[in-house]
């Protein structure tokens, strides 16, 4: 596998998606290309850093305002 | 059929996660509150429709991603279906990873990350359009296979995967631009 073919590939490998032989074709190219390799650890990286980044703090009153909301409603019987 | 009186406490669960999703497809707070609270609403109506033992988080997942676009494609003008320009492959870590330094700790590629903030990221992901901005939400930040994306998105996983790579090396230029712009505005 090339460079080219590998990139193309990259994220299908990273997501865990890849067929076991594409896999393996992969892991073949990293040892002989270090840089696609450097390259995919910082795509590793950087998806768990985008994970981190995109957290937010629920405010709290919204919690209950929606539980109540959906209790409200269960009361009913709707 | 699922237990109705068992929803509040089931749905609930998953509502800090939803409502993250939410600011990032709406971009602000207020617009996220109503597209969550809209979501759980509908999900409670149709939860003698949810097939217990399936997959709770995608059903969920696709009730929002559907209130989301129908409640903003009928107020938008904009149209939804954006195309990105060319794309180039490994562009931040040609411009923070790669620095010469082959064979460098892998803690370098850390570091290179640690030039970015939270507000970057979510700037960044909010930048990108909207066909793009939700599977990379779904991928990245909410963990979806390609399969369960396709199903919450209703496309096919080929459009999924196509979308992917296209929105993350997007993302990738944007999240290079918002640190820089806020870099030269200084602290």
């Amino acid at each position: 596998m090339k460079c080219d073919e590998t990139r193309h590939y990259l994220y299908v490998y990273l997501d865990g998606e890849a067929t076991i032989l594409r896999r393996w074709r992969i892991r073949r190219h990293f040892r002989q290309c270090p840089h696609c390799e450097h390259g995919y650890v910082f795509e590793e990286r950087l998806k768990l850093r985008v994970r981190e980044g995109c957290r937010e703090e629920m405010p709290r009153e919204l919690v209950e305002r929606l539980r109540t909301l959906l209790q409200g409603h269960a009361d009913d019987g709707m | 059929m699922a237990d109705q009186a068992a929803f509040t406490d089931d749905v609930m669960e998953y509502a800090p996660q939803l409502y993250a999703a939410a600011l990032r497809m709406t971009r602000n707070p207020a617009d996220a509150e109503d597209v969550l609270q809209e979501t759980l609403l509908k999900a409670y109506r149709g939860y003698h429709t949810y097939a217990e033992g399936t997959n709770l988080k995608a059903w969920l997942y696709r009730i929002l991603t559907n209130t989301f676009i129908n409640k903003y494609r009928r107020q938008s003008r904009r149209p939804h279906e954006v195309e990105l320009g060319e794309l180039e492959d490994f562009y931040l870590f040609r411009r923070l990873g790669d620095d010469g330094a082959s064979g460098a700790s892998r803690s370098a590629e850390d570091e290179a990350l640690d030039r970015f903030v939270d507000a970057d990221i979510k700037a960044a992901v909010e930048s990108l359009p909207e066909n793009f901005r939700i599977p990379v939400l779904l991928a990245d930040v909410e963990g979806f296979s390609y399969k369960e994306i396709a199903k919450i998105m209703d496309v096919p996983i080929g459009t999924v995967m196509s979308r992917l790579h296209r929105g993350r090396k997007a993302l990738q230029q944007a999240l290079w631009q918002f640190a820089q712009d806020r870099e030269a505005a200084g602290p």
